[in-house]
């Protein structure tokens, strides 16, 4: 058992997996920059969140209110999770034939838990909309959605702090891609959802 | 110097000399050129050969010679560089520890472990160490250095710090001096902790926690070694009176050679000198605890079938087959959960063992083969129940962390604490 454990675990354990990133849907949806990070076609794409940090995978829960099915010979699932800041649009299609049979069980209105990619569309009209495609969803409690709102409110302010140092190359990055973008607005995002959780 | 290694041993002399001019040559330009100065290398070398070749100057002589030339040209002041008259004379000694690669320096240090030499251009190899730390060196065949003994102090001056395999190595060239010292100091060295170990020359004082099979004929012994901090692999070859370490017993253990591979870090016990020592100690075994939300469930997790061989227990395929004893109809079910765990900064490898995703999953063992075994989805019925039940939540775990996998024996949901969430207000609510 010892040993091949220990086989299994070299052999993962050689890769680090992308971090999911706690954001609010009020940051995330101010998104306007995606980069590749390397030449090759498998490289990971970013989505630069305003307050400057990176992320590829993201994580977060809230409360599924619509969900609807789409497309006669791609069948996909788009859905609306709200938190308390904002709403994320939420999508998963025959790519991820396990999220989608998830989503498409999901009575609405649930509590849930995502983790997806981000990623940054922009439409014919010239706005832009950040959706994630679904990795993975469930149904959770009040409590769960509750400890994310901690735990996203603690990240935020973590990287406006950061920010504020200002001496990562990605919070230099952030400042260049959202010149208009105060961080100190997402500080008053996080108190307000802090704010709304009621025992 | 990989050229020197492509060389063969029935190269010409003469080819030998030229090399070494033009390495000497490069090595001074290069102290040189730290000082920002670019002196010509073809210049430098036609004077190391002049000096060696028309009037019979050391190797070693000629290059202390032009390097001395050069710093009066350019009126900087050299370390090592004092001339025949008084060699050593105003050459800065530097600790081991502070020795950093592509650097010139001098040291003082305890020969505490030789090896035999990996190639034929290799006069001597081995650690030297001085209270600060230990480096490994190299002496090359060409350096024509006096042989060295182990458990002798020696200053050494102008050696040059490279890296060798990503570890820093001490290089003795023709330009270094080597001066026995008659002191004899006892030179014990600090261990550290094993979570603190680097790359390079390390001490440890660590009990032998796990024996592996040997997966390689020159491998004499490798296993698991720990201590209060964490654990670490460790590799014996076999060598001429080298002995296995015993299971269970605790040894100080002096300047092993610390590998790293694929990021993992591995020690080389063949350079170190061992001691066996009485009682016990603590072995955190890699004690830690992440917490953080669970955002995968990997195939394989849920109920699975195990290998009933005595001392085999590994996990079967759906057709029942062990890939070492074959299939075995007679297996034993057992519980496990391998994930990601997330904290929004870093991804942790986690395997939840049995008594763990029965707390979690509240199904316990006879509940899931009941599921398995009564259900046309079978075992992948216990999969998706499980998944549904812990996927996306907030949860501590406990465990040992072997191999960047952590090997939970105990976890539980997290809950939320009002104290947190007050906290969290005031930082959000404070200064803007």
């Amino acid at each position: 058992m010892s040993t091949n454990s220990g086989e299994t675990g070299r052999r993962e354990g050689s890769f680090e997996r992308e971090p999911a990133r706690r954001v609010f849907a009020g940051e995330l949806r101010e998104c306007r920059y995606q980069f590749k990070d390397g030449e090759d076609e498998k490289s990971p794409t970013f989505a630069l969140l305003p307050t400057g940090e990176r992320c590829n995978r993201i994580f977060l829960v809230g409360t599924l209110t619509e969900k609807q099915r789409q497309g006669d010979q791609n069948v996909f699932y788009r859905g609306r999770v709200v938190d308390p800041s904002g709403t994320f649009f939420v999508m998963a299609g025959s790519y991820q034939p396990e999220a989608m049979q998830q989503l498409a069980k999901i009575e609405t209105p649930a509590f849930v838990a995502v983790i997806g990619k981000p990623n940054l569309y922009q439409k014919p009209d010239g706005s832009f909309l950040v959706s994630v495609r679904v990795e993975s969803i469930t149904i959770v409690d009040k409590d769960t959605r509750d400890l994310w709102v901690l735990d996203a409110a603690e990240r935020t302010l973590d990287r406006i702090e950061a920010c504020a140092a200002g001496t990562a190359p990605d919070v230099i990055k952030a400042k260049e891609q959202y010149p208009t973008i105060d961080p100190a607005v997402f500080r008053k995002m996080a108190y307000d959802a802090l704010a709304q959780i009621t025992m | 110097m990989l050229t020197l290694y492509s060389q063969d041993k029935t190269g010409f002399k003469l080819e030998m000399y030229d090399m070494d001019f033009s390495e000497a040559a490069d090595r001074i330009s290069r102290k040189f050129s730290k000082s920002g100065q670019t002196p010509d290398p073809q210049k430098i070398e036609s004077k190391l050969r002049r000096l060696v070749q028309e009037f019979g100057v050391q190797p070693s002589e000629a290059e202390r010679s032009v390097t001395n030339e050069l710093a009066k040209e350019f009126n900087i002041p050299l370390p090592g560089s004092g001339g025949a008259a008084k060699s050593g004379g105003g050459t800065e000694e530097k600790k081991i520890a502070e020795a950093v690669s592509g650097e010139w320096v001098t040291i003082v240090g305890k020969i505490v472990s030789l090896s035999p030499p990996a190639s034929p251009a290799i006069a001597q190899s081995g650690i030297i160490a001085d209270e600060s730390g230990a480096i490994r060196f190299v002496a090359w065949a060409k350096a024509n250095a006096p042989a060295m003994t182990e458990g002798t102090w020696y200053r050494i001056e102008s050696a040059v710090v490279d890296e060798y395999k990503d570890v820093p190595n001490l290089k003795i060239h023709s330009g270094t001096t080597i001066k026995e010292l008659g002191e004899d100091r006892a030179l014990i060295p600090n261990p550290d902790p094993i979570k603190g170990l680097h790359p390079g020359i390390g001490s440890v004082r660590a009990k032998v926690v796990q024996e592996w099979d040997a997966s390689h004929e020159r491998m004499l012994q490798s296993g698991l070694l720990g201590d209060e901090t964490g654990t670490v692999k460790f590799v014996i070859w076999k060598e001429q009176g080298k002995e296995k370490l015993a299971v269970g017993a605790v040894y100080n253990i002096f300047y092993a050679q610390v590998d790293e591979f694929n990021g993992r870090l591995s020690l080389n016990l063949n350079p170190a000198t061992i001691l066996q020592e009485e009682g016990d100690i603590p072995v955190s075994g890699g004690e830690t605890m992440f917490r953080g939300a669970l955002v995968h469930i990997a195939p394989g997790s849920g109920i699975i079938k195990r290998c009933p061989v005595e001392g085999c227990n590994r996990a079967l395929s759906r057709q029942n087959y062990c890939p070492v004893h074959e299939i075995q109809p007679k297996f034993i079910y057992d519980l496990r959960i391998k994930g990601w765990l997330d904290d929004g900064e870093k991804t942790h490898s986690i395997l939840l063992q049995r008594d763990a995703v029965e707390v979690l999953t509240g199904i316990n063992l006879d509940a899931a083969k009941e599921i398995a075994e009564n259900n046309p989805l079978g075992m992948d019925e216990v999969f998706l129940q499980m998944r549904d039940k812990v996927l996306g939540r907030y949860i501590t775990c406990h465990g040992r962390e072997i191999d960047n996998r952590l090997l939970v024996n105990k976890c539980e949901r997290s809950s939320f604490e009002s104290g947190e969430h007050a906290r969290l207000l005031n930082r959000a609510g404070g200064a803007s």
